[in-house]
């Protein structure tokens, strides 16, 4: 970041904002007090658009774009709520829901949980689709944590934090489509990995109740992130 | 996941178990998946749904209404009778 950064002037919804060149819809957005919902976003580490919940009308295009991953642009138009924005991010944790086992009144997070929030925030009152109810595993080799493949939401939130911030790279995700899964090294037991330093930060950033503590019961699981925005200043000096 | 629900949508269409909704469900999930979608595949997949509902809208209903299938290729012909047609 330069001082030399050219500011930009954009509108959104209605609203005359400013930012700097390198800055997304996303984060000008938040600064001007627009909630935009994220799932797959996670201050400090980088935004890859993956849960599409962020989308932003812009105007000029027929498309709707991802609030975490487009640039501004001057003289931007962004409308951040509508209903077709609110229609279709409903459907968006619609579609979440159906397709892993979120089971929240027997989940270790069922109050702490970020998609459940969206969920209720957002009215989801009913799942229109089917729900898929994958067999899927639970991974428990780890001497304290635990791998639920069924609340995961593929944010990839533990892949980015412990590739970029431990550098450790255990986590990845195989597969793709209705097949992608998360993985320690190369689909190996988390417990078994030879890579994984047992920090923990996948846990504490994982949205839902996918990575969690040992021996936690329903309703449980809090996560601790008091210590990540760190990780942010951190992320910031990089680059 | 979009694209997984439409297959198993348009299967349970095919085989003549299809609901009256599902035709709203198939449009509402396929304008999402279109203006959506991070790749092309997800971009572009819902076209072909889209463009046979606008022009066999009435082959989806008779699907879905009369469970037969116009064009012949579906397999609810092939599907064994229902319990009203065994017994009858």
């Amino acid at each position: 970041m330069t001082s030399t950064e050219t500011v930009i002037t954009l509108k959104i919804d209605g609203k005359d904002c400013a930012g700097r060149a390198s800055e997304t819809i996303l984060d000008v957005a938040r600064e001007n007090g627009f909630p935009i919902p994220t799932l797959c976003h996670y201050a400090g580490l980088h935004n890859i658009g993956a849960c599409r919940l962020c989308i932003v009308e812009v105007k000029g295009t027929t498309k709707l774009l991802p609030a975490c991953v487009t640039r501004i642009g001057e003289g931007m138009d962004v409308t951040t709520r509508s209903q077709r924005l609110d229609q279709h991010r409903r459907t968006i944790v619609e579609l979440l829901l159906t397709e892993r086992n979120h089971v929240c009144s027997v989940c270790v997070s069922n109050g702490h949980c970020e998609l459940q929030a969206l969920a209720m925030a957002m009215g989801v009152t009913h799942v229109h689709l089917p729900y898929r109810f994958p067999a899927l595993k639970v991974d428990a080799s780890h001497p304290r944590f635990v791998q639920d493949d069924n609340r995961c939401v593929l944010c990839a939130r533990c892949v980015r934090i412990c590739h970029e911030i431990e550098a450790a790279h255990t986590w990845d995700i195989s597969g793709r489509g209705i097949e992608a899964r998360t993985i320690t090294d190369f689909d190996d037991a988390w417990g078994d990995s030879q890579t994984c330093t047992s920090c923990g930060k996948c846990v504490h950033v994982c949205p839902t109740g996918a990575l969690t503590e040992k021996g936690r019961s329903v309703a449980e699981m809090v996560k601790r992130r008091q210590a990540l925005p760190y990780l942010k200043t951190f992320q910031e000096q990089r680059s | 996941v979009g694209t997984a629900q439409m297959h198993d949508m348009l299967a349970r269409i095919t085989r003549g178990d299809g609901l009256a909704e599902d035709m709203s469900l198939l449009q509402d999930l396929a304008d999402v998946m279109k203006s959506t979608s991070l790749c092309g595949l997800g971009q572009s997949s819902p076209n072909p749904v889209l463009t046979t509902m606008r022009y066999f809208k009435d082959e989806y209903l008779a699907h879905i209404h009369d469970k037969r299938c116009p064009a012949g290729s579906c397999p609810i012909h092939t599907s064994k009778p229902s319990l009203e047609e065994a017994v009858r």
